[in-house]
This record gives structure tokens, sequence and C-alpha cells, in this order.
């Protein structure tokens, strides 16, 4: 669960002491929903109804003269006004187990370590946003906990704290029959056995020993924002009743909460087979909370500085398969981003006639994570992390910011 | 076959420091504790230093390591009412030659080497069988390791194999450099050390060298897996990512002379051929050759790197730290020191009781982690004071288990059926209700909470706001905190006068008897509570083991 201080200390001990300031100084949050898998950009965000390889389903108008998406997409057509559409991803990996670490880890040049997913490497970066909380939260299908592996050659500590179908962390809650007075009064014990302990002792590892309790005790007090069950009624209308529309919501009332860096993920969208009817199901799935959250940010004036991404780990090829399904398709595929210096409106890219390829410049994931670190006020080329004495880029050199979207 | 080791190795290599050519320390005279005294007092100049501990906080720390756990209540009675002079020294030769010596210093020394990993064809349960045999009578620590890196793969020493896991060339050599020799050789493999003079890409590769021709293999019949080694014809190449140089290297110890590799006839190049699953056996294999002079007496990158890490096991950071990182630019605390037990231990034949029987009996070890009169801060590299040591995951339980004296619910291991395998899983998204019952699935959620991820040291203490929430709220303490029958909170039940809850209490979970002050406590916090005696004192023993004094070794 929540690694040690929730990121407070060794905050500046990786960077340039003035970059690191510099950084602090500013409260920009994230939210990453991570299609597992991935979605069809033909039955998403660029339908191309005149390609050759062009599904069933119509395309539609959207808040953008001129810009269409596919008709599963009827509430994000209404805001496109509002964020940003990469349709020229061209990213390197079609497979399952190297695609996922590669594109949450932005595929930095191979340096023989083990770099930090996205969320981990942004709680090192930027540290909490309210050091009452962990920095990173991670909602998820199945099992929670703390999920260090994500940290990667960071301190575990980084690792995202899971919330496994939603539920706070299991020691979170006061046990039955411990009112609150009670528990009050038992750690008054416990921090007079503590001061007696510290006196005529001057220990670091005491103190933190202590700070660690501290926050035990701060996140308990503030534990419904970690739980699903008080959220209202007419949000989760809004935001569908299917886990990805309930968690999204969810990542809304941490972020209001003060999180840094929320990821959502959603598994199953690997459509080798059924693609279609799977698609219809699925893809209202994503649209509907994704707008949801996109207006709500809004309306609180949130969304300037939250940044929302919305994307998977491949496309899907734009040949239909034989069992009516779409394979793996990292040439040529769509992102959505809003929110943080993103632009309003930019849907971009161009593609060939059918959208099978690029047609000019297409952006891998180190191009996207130098745009993710530039609205979030990170010198992608300039920030290193220092591990075993080695200075190491947090991002692709090789790869730039996308201007296009960016504001 | 053997290569000699190089004679002038010493004149090479940095990390023989000044300390051990001076000459002043060169062979001690006095026993290896009051030199420890000497060198550590001479460093530190004329300042005041800690008084040594008192007998509760000394038998409190001399049990937990060199058995494990705190003492039971009993033992410390007994101990604060021995009046014998010799008593420190006879706890520590009686725990030396007791049971629980084997078997605790087994999972230390394990969870050092493997760092939590379970690889390789051996089980966890032979090779802690291994490592307690070996240190059940004399302990020789450079015939453990020569064992672990030979891997023969047969007899006793088989599980020693453990330590290799599943022979992954690049695994095995930065084991071998982190945890045998202290030097953490990973950026060396593709580049010199970017900041570190001396830790060159030739040193990273002259080792794997050693360990390129390792590779497991079946023997058909019997169905087990060996470590052999193929046949070594040349030199391993590689080049820096930076100048792209072509270079090649035999192996080659740190500091050492490189093996030339011999060419046989052909025909000539093996001593046995292949039999039943197993390729033919070369004449030549250099693992074999490691096994020897990286363990060899004479070779102090080893010596110096294994006293470091018996040294922080006892006091709690290496004298020379982190320590993976034993290089120039961090130099140890105490350099003198390091040489004189390196030296020592070696000429001891690698005894490692004898070497835990010396620091242990040093004032340095006993002092108190209390700061002496008037002094407000030490740096801990000084020993001024005794820096206090977090319990390990497996520490934690055992002590919590026997402060809580729930141990009669524990099953036996494998009494579970699969069937009614706990859920370990969902204990912890809380998807499960039941507790575990059996005390291998206790150390699991004990070490999956308070250890570091598979693969990483446990050196540093790390507290985390999900230990603290663990040791606050988890159901399986609470339980443990509920009155039954024989538990201590049911025996303190059974006490009518607070004084006499205090003394209980402190004695078995801080192992002391309690000042004036903390009886105080006790009593008002008893008599506010008075309605619901039973629960306040379930309420006491909770603040107590959730206190600093018994999450650390101090």
């Amino acid at each position: 669960m929540l690694g040690s201080l929730g990121g407070l200390a060794g905050f500046g001990s990786l960077l340039h002491p003035s970059v690191a300031k510099q950084i602090k100084e500013r409260k920009k949050q994230v939210c990453l929903i991570w299609l597992d898998g991935g979605i069809s950009q033909y039955e998403s965000w660029h339908p191309l109804p005149d390609s050759k390889f062009a599904g069933p389903f119509r395309s539609i108008k959207t808040s953008i003269p001129g810009v269409h998406f596919s008709e599963l997409m009827s509430h994000s057509a209404k805001i496109a006004h509002k964020i940003s559409v990469i349709r020229t991803m061209s990213t390197k990996d079609p497979n399952h187990s190297t695609g996922v670490p590669r594109m949450q880890r932005g595929d930095p040049l191979d340096r023989g370590v083990d770099y930090p997913y996205l969320g981990s490497a942004v709680a090192k970066l930027l540290g909490p946003a309210d050091p009452e909380l962990p920095p990173y939260v991670w909602i998820k299908p199945g099992n929670g906990g703390f999920i260090h592996r994500e940290a990667g050659f960071l301190d575990a500590r980084y690792g995202a704290l899971a919330l496994g179908d939603g539920r706070p962390p299991v020691h979170i809650h006061r046990p039955k029959g411990v009112s609150s007075e009670l528990d009050a009064a038992r750690n008054a014990l416990r921090q007079k056995a503590n001061e007696r302990f510290k006196a005529y002792r001057n220990l670091s590892d005491v103190d933190a020993y202590e700070t660690s309790y501290d926050m035990a005790r701060q996140l308990m007090a503030r534990k419904e924002i970690f739980d699903d069950e008080k959220l209202d009624p007419r949000d989760r209308e809004r935001y569908g009743q299917h886990p990805l529309g309930r968690h999204v919501l969810q990542a809304r009332q941490l972020l209001e909460a003060g999180v840094r860096f929320v990821k959502v993920n959603s598994y199953h969208w690997d459509t080798h087979g059924d693609n279609f009817n799977m698609s219809q199901r699925l893809v209202p799935q994503a649209d509907q909370p994704f707008a949801a959250l996109i207006n709500d940010l809004d309306d609180r004036g949130m969304l300037d500085h939250t940044l929302v991404v919305m994307m998977s780990e491949f496309g899907r090829t734009p040949l239909i398969n034989s069992r009516l399904g779409r394979d793996h398709w990292p040439d040529c595929w769509s992102i959505a981003l809003a929110g943080c210096g993103i632009k309003r409106g930019a849907i971009v890219g161009e593609t060939t006639k059918d959208g099978g390829f690029v047609n000019g410049r297409g952006y891998d994931v180190g191009d996207l994570f130098h745009t993710i670190y530039n609205v979030l006020g990170i010198d992608g080329h300039r920030v290193r992390y220092r591990h075993k004495g080695q200075k190491l880029a947090i991002a692709n050199d090789d790869c730039e910011p996308i201007e296009e979207v960016m504001q | 076959m053997s290569i000699p080791f190089p004679t002038d190795y010493a004149s090479k290599i940095f990390w023989v420091f000044a300390g051990m050519v001076l000459g002043c320390h060169l062979f001690a005279e006095k026993p290896l504790h009051r030199e420890i005294d000497k060198l550590v007092k001479f460093r530190a100049g004329d300042v005041p230093f800690a008084k040594v501990a008192d007998d509760a906080t000394f038998l409190r720390r001399v049990s937990l390591d060199l058995t494990g756990n705190i003492p039971t209540t009993d033992e410390v009675i007994l101990f604060l009412g021995d009046k014998s002079v010799s008593k420190r020294s006879d706890l520590i030769e009686r725990f030396l030659k007791g049971e629980k010596f084997a078997d605790y210093w087994a999972e230390r020394l394990s969870v050092m080497l493997l760092e939590r990993l379970d690889l390789g064809k051996v089980s966890q349960d032979e090779w802690k069988v291994f490592l307690g045999k070996s240190l059940a009578g004399e302990p020789k620590w450079d015939e453990m390791v020569r064992q672990m890196i030979e891997a023969k793969g047969v007899g006793a020493s088989r599980p020693a194999m453990k330590f290799l896991g599943k022979a992954d060339h690049h695994l095995m050599t930065e084991n071998v450099s982190r945890l045998l020799l202290g030097m953490d050789l990973t950026c060396a493999k593709c580049h010199d050390h970017p900041s570190v003079k001396e830790w060159k890409q030739s040193h990273y590769w002259g080792l794997f060298a050693y360990l390129n021709q390792t590779k497991q293999a079946t023997r058909k019949k019997e169905g087990k897996t060996y470590l052999v080694e193929s046949l070594a014809t040349k030199k391993v190449e590689f080049e820096s990512v930076f100048d792209l140089v072509k270079m090649s290297t035999g192996p080659r110890l740190p500091g050492g002379g490189e093996v030339e590799i011999p060419q046989f006839e052909k025909g000539e190049e093996f001593e046995k051929v292949a039999e039943d699953g197993l390729p033919a056996v070369p004449k030549f294999r250099p693992r074999e050759i490691l096994a020897n002079d990286l363990t060899a007496k004479e070779y102090d990158v080893f010596t110096r790197n294994s006293v470091n890490r018996i040294w922080f096991l006892v006091m709690g950071r290496g004298l020379s730290h982190p320590l993976d990182e034993m290089h120039s630019k961090n130099p140890p605390s105490h350099p003198d020191l390091l040489a004189l037990l390196a030296r020592e231990f070696s000429g001891h034949g690698f005894d490692l009781k004898w070497l835990l029987r010396e620091i242990m009996l040093s004032e340095t070890y006993q002092r108190a982690s209390r700061l002496p009169k008037g002094v407000a801060k030490v740096e801990p590299t000084s020993y001024r004071v005794v820096t206090p040591k977090g319990l390990t995951p497996e520490q934690l339980l055992r002590a919590v288990l026997r402060v809580t004296g729930n141990v009669g619910e524990i099953n036996p291991p494998d009494s579970e059926s699969e069937a009614e395998k706990f859920d370990r899983k969902g204990y912890f998204t809380g998807t499960h209700d039941e507790l575990p019952s059996s005390l291998e699935d206790m150390k699991a959620i004990f070490v999956q909470t308070f250890g570091e991820p598979p693969g990483q040291p446990e050196i540093d203490f790390s507290p985390g706001v999900n230990k603290s929430l663990f040791l606050m709220n988890d159901r399986l303490i609470q339980h443990w905190l509920k009155p039954r029958s024989g538990n201590l909170v049911h025996r303190l039940g059974k006490l009518n006068k607070d004084s006499a809850v205090a003394r209980e209490l402190y004695l078995c979970v801080l192992s002391r008897l309690p000042e004036e002050e903390e009886r105080d406590w006790v009593s008002d916090y008893l008599s506010e509570n008075a309605h619901r005696r039973e629960e306040a004192q379930g309420d006491l023993v909770w603040s107590l083991l959730n206190s600093a004094e018994f999450r650390f070794n101090h």
C-alpha cells in the first residue's frame, strides 16, 4: 500500500534542486484511462466511413464542424471542442507482453534498468499534490494492494496504491468495535510511549516511523474518498453503471480530493474475434465516463490543471480478419487527451485514405511522454533521474513534444 | 585444476587501504573485541560515548540477533536476577550453541543471498536445511560460499546451488559481484562506471566469463537438475556503449589476474563423456575455479565484503555503507577496523560464530542506544551510540506471537488440505474473511507487508503507511488481542492490581520492567476505563505493540 512517506521524502534527491523547486510550486494532476488491449480507432475516434476497412457503424458529427467520430462515441462527440485527438499514433510493439510496459514506461532508450510506469514517474517527479494523500492511486478490476513493481528502479514507495474493484485498502478501516474516541485514546498511549523512547535519542528512523503513523491516521480519517459507496447516484447514472463508469467517477472523486495521479484500468479490449459486437458493447463504456469526466472537470475549473489521457497498448488492424475481428495494429491509431495545457478541439493527424498508415509524421509513445511531461511543466529533455550514479532520461531523448495538441 | 592467485594483486588495487599496511594493527595481540573498541574510540577521539546498555536491553538485543526473537518473560526475569559477572558472555555463548541460532541465521543469510527470490530447481525448504546444517556446528563462511558457487549438485551440499538460481549468466554475475564482493557492477555491464573510476566494464565481464559456460541440465534417470559447464574455448567479447571499442577478457576477479583459457587437442577437451542427459564434462571448468579463487584467504575483496555484511547484520549498518558500494568514492567509516576484521576473520578460518562472538563481546556492540549526557546528536558512523535496527518481517511476526501469546492456535505445516488453502490475496483485498492458521501463511502476510519486493535487498529501515495501518488495524492482530485462554490479554485480565498489570505488560511486550511513570500511565488508563477493564488491557498491549520501542531492536 501507500509507499512509505507518500513521496514526502526523497523528492529532491534525484533531481537538480533548481528544477525540483520549479516543479514543486505547480499543482497539476493526471488521470490516465488505460484500455488494456486496444480500442479500435475505426470504431471510436477515426471512423473513416469511406475506407475499405470501415465497419458497420455510422460516423456522426461532433461539436467541431467537419470532424466526425464513430456513432459509438456519442457523448465524446459533444465535447470534441474540449479535447485533442491524435489520429496518427505510430508505435512499435504489437505484442501484449511487451506492449503494456513499453507504452506505460514511455519507451526511454534502453539503459539496462526497469523504468517506472507513468504514474510512479509522476509521483516521483512531482511528489504528492496533497501531502496527506498517496501520490499515485490505481483503480482496477480485481485485486488491490500496494503494487510496487510499477515503480521500476525508483524506490518501491513510488508504486501504486491499487483499489481493487474500487475498494479502499483493507487496513484503512478501524476495526469493528473500536470507536474513534477509543482509537484516539490508545494512540495517545502509543505517542506517550514514543515520546519517552525518543528522549535522549536522535533518530531519523524513529521520526520516520512516527510520521508513518501520522499519515496512516490522516488517511483513515479521509477513507471516504477511497470508497465508491458514497458516490452520488445521479453521477453514477451519468458515468454509467458498468465498472469503468464507476471507476472513472471514483477517479474524479480522488482528483477532487487532491490525488496527484489516478490510473483507471479497463480490461478485455482485445477484439480479435467479433470486433463489432464487442465494440458496440465496450466503446460506449469508455465514451460515456470519459465525456462526463471532461465536463465535470471543466465545470469545476479543474480541467486547466488536470490532464486526462485515454489510451491503449495499440490500435486495431484495418483489415477485418476471418473471425470478424481486428488484430493488433501499432502502425496508425488514435488516442485522446484533454486539459492542463492540451489544446481544446485539436483533432489532428493525417492518415492514408483508408486509415491504414500515417501520412506524414507519426507519433511514438516517446513523443506522447514528452507531451505529457511538457504540459505538466517538466522538461523531458533536461530533467533526469539519478540512479546509482547514473543520469537517466525520463523520456526517450530522440522524441519531442507533440506541438499540434499543445496550447 | 586451479590457477594460482597472483601475488602482486595487492599492489595493483585500490581497496587495500593504508590502515592495513601501516603496521600498527597488523597483528592483533589482544582479543579482537578489545581491538574493535580501541579502533572505534581512536577514530572518535576524546568525546563522550553512550554507557553500556542495561541488562534488559542487552538481553533483548542479543536474543533478537542470535535467535531471531525477543526473550520470554521468564528469560527476562532470570537474566535480571542473575548475579554472575560473566552472564553476558555466557548468554552469547549459550545462544551461539543453541538450536535457534542455525534456523535464525539461515533465515537472515537466505534473505541476504536470495533477496526473497525463489529461482531454480532447489526448493526453499531444501536450501534452508542446507544453510541450517552448515550453521549448526562450526560454520565456515568461505566453505559455504564455495559450495554455493561450485554448485556440484550432489550430496548434502546439493541445495547450495540455489544461490545461482536458474543459471542466468547476467543475474549470477550481478549477484556474485554485489553480494559476495560488495560491488554493484550493474552499470559496468554496458560501460565503465561513470563516477567510480576503478570499476571497469572489464570487471563485470571478467566475472561473467567465469559463469557464462554454466547451464541447467537434467539427468534423465533420476530427473534431477544440475548446473553443468560447457566447454570454454575463447574469451568473452564486449564493447562500451559510449565508444563502441571492442574488448575481450577471460575469467578474471576484480583486482586479480586473468585466468588463461587452455587450448586442448581435439578430443582431449573433456574428462568425462556425455551421459544420460548431462553433457560431457570439460577439463577446464571456470566456475569451479571461481569458487576457489573468490573464497581464497588472500582475496581480500571477498573477505572485506564478508565482514562488512556480518558487521551490518548485527550493528545495523556496514562499516562500508551502502553494502554494495565498496569503492574509493564511498570509503568505509573505519578503514583500519574493516581491514582488521577481514584479516582476523580469514585468519580464524572464516569461523562465523567466532566473529559474531567477538563483535558481540565488544562495548561497541553492547553500548546503549541512548545518547551520552549532554550530547544532542552523534553520527551513526561514529558508533558512539548503538543504532537501533528495525525488526525484520520474520522477527516482528515471532515477537508479536510471543507477546500476544497465541502460539497454541497455529497449525503445524501442511495440515491444511489444498481445498481449504488460505487465500492470501483475498485476505489483503478484504474479499476473504477467514484468518490464516498456519505459521507459513502468517509469515507470508508479514513478509508481504514488511519486506521489500523480491529481488530488492533488505538493508535500511523503511517505514510505510501500509505497514503502520497493518499493525494498527489488521484482523489477525486484533484477533490475537482478544482474551482467550492463556494469551496475554487473558492473563492480564486475571490480575487485580494495576501495578501487576503494568509489570506483566512491560515484561512481556518490551522485555523490561516498567518505570514509575509508566506504571502511572497504566493505572490511569485502567481507572479511566474501569467499566471495560479487560478491553482496556487489550488497548495497552496494542499501544505498546505499535510503539517504536517494540518495532526496533535498540
